[in-house]
């Protein structure tokens, strides 16, 4: 994809930004004054190695964990008070799969914060839940335990709950890690539906061949940002070795170029 | 309670002793829920603990022994014990199973000397609080069991009230965080009310064996249900049930009630591990057992089929050696077989029944559908999320998509 | 020896004996078992007396020995079925022990010559009136059994040094090697049932559980270093068993629990004060990096800045 094709609706605020952020756990910074906006209406990623402070900035971004200095805004507001604007998709390795809860009950925990934490739910949001579900292909699995569920499964679970949401912007944590390929392209090819709807997107991932295939926008981070910007001019080996390291570029190059998307 | 006491088929004190057990069990059921799912379990045995320090101060301070002015130390001091658990996990050094021990075992230090010391002060004074450490029933009041219940009420509206905060906080706090809730906030709730329950249950269940009072509950009922509320009421239930025969056994046998009731638990939560339907170790392992009979028995068939095919009908000692299977096995799956007439005889010799005949070609096309499963799958799009279950293909993707399988591998050997 | 002495020597031993046990289980995350054990190990001595019909250590300590292995491997079954989590299963499987040996102790209270209250608080007041024959000498009993409970677990320290060191520090590198942490973990819980059913006559079946934990968690506060860490949690055990004692007598309160007071008044020193890792000394420190990082971030903004 050329950049010129990047969707970027020019004059309005973009999805999500971050301005000068810097966190630490500790005293040890993880992310080091980073700048980076994603552009409203585009499939946008965020690359780097392991620990490069990926989940680390959607979660500062998203006031999850306190920021040292900084700011993130959400279409031009305050992230914090923008929230209804935000569907969260985090990463999955904290999720207790043996908890008591079936898969409709966790896409109808898309549409509490909508509907307000303690209202009963509408046959309105109830025909939302059940679209979401349908989307990502979970209707016939509605009254199943969560642990019942295969990774992929589980996963689109997770997603149907972010559509439930319906928000503007969209952030994915690590979204295909661990899980089939067919699950991976279905749901490509969801949020590139989302996309074409007018949603803003924002992928962790660390497949760089799909994100130079299917992504319009990317931030390359390693603690700082090393490159903001259309993948076309920001997935290139320069920045990447930045980020990596040189070996990581060209395992990530032959990766995508062998990887099967539909 | 009046009106309640006299329902009951029991005299007036065994009526009031199993009402305070059935109220006990409710609500540490119900309320200790909230803690075994978060794996926090352990935190309400160091919050018991500290309850005991909490009970003597509260005797100190205020001379009275009735168990209402009791109650309010333990709580303030279960309330303490909780901020300084978590601080202390949170202070960063010291891991979150050290600092539950730590503030368990010096808070029980703390509250031994207390009562030590009240004994030395006044040897009458301290015969009441003793049954904290194991629990009495015997010595419920109906005043005490009105407000345990008036507590005990209060506790669980709260939590149907923020069912749903609980709920998304429960199963995933980041998500429920970036919806906006305030997680500290509901996980300092869910601490304020397992403090409640602890409260409740302490001058029955005794500091030492509370935990158990909140973990069996939840423990059976997570077995008998995969829903939230679901686990929430059978929890409750299933506390009472064994709070009040607990409590029963205990003020007929003299025995302390504490060791009775956890000992009544320990056995109900045996029975839920064992026998639970879909889930149970024994339910599991007679579904293993099935399912590898089913494949033994289907192995055979194909062996057979196979020695058919290559010459006269085989004795049963023929197709052991031809199938290299134990005898032993092989004698079960034929008695199997012949169970079901999938097999014929002709004396020694065995071979297929007409209904073996079609059983054969039965488990040889959900072979050949798991192979083309295999090589086509990729090319067949799925309507929806299902997966394909090696046991039974055709079931899990539906009939329609395993014909068109069929088609695709067809297609592609042409 | 004066009866002093013979009480301040049974809590120094008992404390040392636990001491050599703590570090271990506290940096192997094993505190809560070791809680769990020491409950387990009542029903063990209840069976020993009723069989055995008498109070020498060798029957009592095999029975606790016994019920100690019971409730670990009992725990490590439970969380083995994936029904319930290891916080659960530890709390569903030593309140039932305990319960057991507590029920025993009220049914059988003249067979076993055990009470309640010596279960909670222990007879070490008493140390000086009870004796043990051996090789004809009589030996202050509480004061022998001490000193082989410190014997005992200086040489399965000494002995499994590496080992233990290894599975504590890195678990996956040990089994890559054979040494199986799981192993370890099972010897180490056996030897703190036979250190708190030794214990368990001077200072009670629970406070055992503070001296293994709290003296440990406070050097580990104190020293980044296993041996360091050993003798600091040792000689906190001491610093407790002489304070409980002086405490305990002035205010006329249990010995052993004086004891659990003054080692948890050490862990509150060692966590407002510790050099590296104590509140105070984190504090200064964070202070300290957030005006780094300010200055740093200052200088990067105008270096970056256009000019
Ligand atoms: N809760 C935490 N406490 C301390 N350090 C953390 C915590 N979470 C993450 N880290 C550290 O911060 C760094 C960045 O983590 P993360 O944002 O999860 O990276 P990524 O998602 O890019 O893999 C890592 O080095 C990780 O070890
Ligand atoms: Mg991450």
């Amino acid at each position: 994809m050329s950049v010129d094709e990047v969707p970027v609706h020019s004059g309005g605020a973009p999805a999500l930004e971050v301005r000068r952020l810097t966190v630490s756990y500790e005293t040890r910074p993880v992310l080091w004054d980073v700048d980076a906006s994603f552009p409203t209406g585009a499939l946008s990623a965020i690359v780097g190695p392991n620990g490069a402070g990926k989940s680390t900035l959607l979660r500062a971004a998203l006031g999850l964990i306190p920021a040292d200095a900084g700011q993130a805004l959400v279409q031009g507001r305050p992230a914090r008070s923008a929230l209804d604007r935000v569907a969260f998709v985090p990463q999955r390795d904290a999720v207790d799969w043996d908890f008591p809860i079936t898969v409709r009950e966790v896409v109808e925990m898309g549409r509490y914060p909508v509907r307000g934490w303690l209202r009963r739910l509408t046959g309105e949001d109830r025909a939302i839940v059940d679209e979401a579900l349908e989307r990502v292909g979970m209707g016939p699995f509605a009254r199943r335990q969560i642990g019942r569920l295969s990774g992929g499964q589980r996963q689109r679970v997770f997603i149907a709950r972010a559509l439930a949401r319906q928000a503007p912007v969209m952030l994915l944590d690590e979204p295909f890690a661990g899980i089939d390929a067919r699950t991976e392209a279905t749901l490509l090819d969801l949020l590139r539906e989302l996309r074409a709807e007018g949603r803003s997107i924002v992928v962790v991932h660390h497949d760089l061949g799909t994100v130079r295939a299917s992504f319009d926008w990317a931030l390359v981070l390693n603690v700082r940002a090393v490159a903001c910007g259309p993948v076309g001019e920001v997935i290139v080996p320069q920045t990447l070795r930045r980020a990596y390291g040189t070996d990581a570029v060209n395992d990530g190059a032959q990766d995508g170029e062998l990887r099967w998307v539909r | 309670m009046g009106p309640l006491i006299d329902a009951l088929p029991f005299s007036y004190t065994v009526s009031v002793i199993a009402l305070g057990a059935a109220v006990l069990g409710l609500t540490a059921g119900v309320l200790g829920t909230l803690a075994v799912l978060r794996q926090r379990t352990l935190v309400g045995d160091a919050l018991a603990h500290a309850t005991l320090p909490g009970v003597c101060v509260a005797f100190i301070a205020t001379g009275a022994k009735d168990a209402s002015t009791l109650l309010v130390g333990a709580g303030a001091f279960g309330l303490i014990g909780a901020l300084l658990v978590v601080g202390l996990e949170r202070s960063g050094r010291t891991r979150p199973d050290a600092a539950i021990g730590v503030m368990l075992s010096s808070f029980f230090a703390l509250g031994i000397v207390l009562l030590t010391y009240i004994g030395s002060l006044n040897q009458s004074g301290q015969a009441g609080l003793e049954s904290y450490l194991f629990g009495q029933a015997a010595g419920l009041v109906e005043r005490d069991v009105t407000i345990m219940a008036a507590l005990g009420l209060g506790a669980l509206a709260v939590v149907a009230a923020l069912f749903r905060p609980l709920k998304s906080t429960l199963f995933d706090a980041d998500h429920a965080a970036a919806g906006g809730l305030p997680i500290r906030a509901l996980e300092v709730v869910m601490t304020a009310l397992l403090v409640v329950a602890i409260v409740i249950g302490v001058r029955t269940v005794g500091a030492i064996l509370m935990v158990a009072m909140l973990v069996v509950p939840a423990a059976a009922a997570r077995q008998l249900t995969g829903r939230l509320a679901g686990v929430l009421v059978l929890a409750g239930l299933i506390g009472a049930t064994v709070g009040v025969t607990g409590a029963l056994l205990s003020a007929q046998s003299g025995l302390p009630t504490g060791p009775v009731i956890v000992l009544v638990g320990f056995l109900v939560v045996l029975a839920c591990l064992l026998l639970a339907p879909g889930r149970g170790i024994l339910w599991r392992a007679r579904k293993l057992a099935r399912d590898r009979r089913r494949l033994l028995v289907e192995g055979v068939l194909i062996d057979l089929e196979t020695a058919l095919h290559g010459g006269p009908p085989p004795t049963q000692h023929e197709l052991a050696l031809a199938s290299g299977r134990p005898r032993r096995a092989l004698r079960r799956a034929l008695g199997d077989l012949e169970r079901t007439g999938a097999l014929a005889r002709d004396g020694e010799r065995i071979y297929l029944s007409e209904s073996g005949a079609a059983s054969v070609h039965a488990v040889l096309e959900r072979r050949d559908l798991w192979s083309a499963w295999l090589e086509h799958g990729w090319r067949l799009e799925l309507p929806d999320a299902r997966e394909p279950d090696p046991r039974d293909l055709r079931a899990s993707l539906g009939d329609e998509h395993a014909d068109r399988l069929r088609a695709l591998a067809a297609e592609a050997r042409a | 020896m004066s009866s002093d002495l013979i009480i301040l020597l049974t809590a120094g031993l008992t404390a040392t004996a636990c001491g050599l046990l703590g570090p271990f289980l506290v940096l192997r995350r094993n505190a809560l078992m070791s809680d769990a054990v020491a409950h387990a190990v009542l029903p063990g001595i209840v069976v020993a007396y009723l069989i055995f019909q008498t109070r020498a250590p060798l029957p009592i300590v095999a029975g606790a020995a016994v019920f100690g292995i019971i409730c670990v491997l009992g725990i490590d079954a439970l969380r083995g079925t994936g029904l319930v989590k290891w916080d659960a299963a530890i709390a569903l499987v030593f309140p039932a022990l305990f319960a057991l040996g507590v029920i025993g102790i009220s049914t059988y209270a003249s067979g076993v010559h055990l009470d309640l209250d010596s279960t909670i608080y222990g007879e070490i007041a008493f140390a000086p009136f009870l004796s043990l024959d051996v090789l004809g000498a009589e030996l202050p009993r509480t004061v022998v059994l001490g000193f082989a409970a410190v014997a005992a677990n200086l040489a399965f320290v000494a002995l499994l040094w590496r080992k233990l060191k290894t599975t504590s520090f890195d678990p996956q590198y040990a089994q890559a090697v054979d040494v199986s942490p799981a192993r370890m973990s099972r010897l180490l819980l056996v030897a703190v049932a036979i250190t708190a059913v030794i214990s368990f006559e001077s200072v009670g079946a629970i406070l055992v559980v503070t001296l293994l934990i709290v003296p440990a968690a406070a050097a580990h506060l104190l020293t980044d270093r296993l041996t360091a860490m050993i003798a600091i949690t040792v000689a906190i055990g001491w610093a407790s068993a002489i304070g409980g004692l002086s405490f305990a007598s002035a205010a006329d309160a249990s010995i052993a629990g004086m004891m659990g007071v003054v080692a948890a008044g050490c862990f509150v020193l060692a966590l407002l004060a510790g050099p590296r890792y104590g509140l105070a000394a984190r504090a200064i420190r964070r202070r300290r990096a957030g005006r780094r990082a300010r200055v740093a971030l200052g200088a990067a903004r105008e270096a970056g800045a256009p000019s």
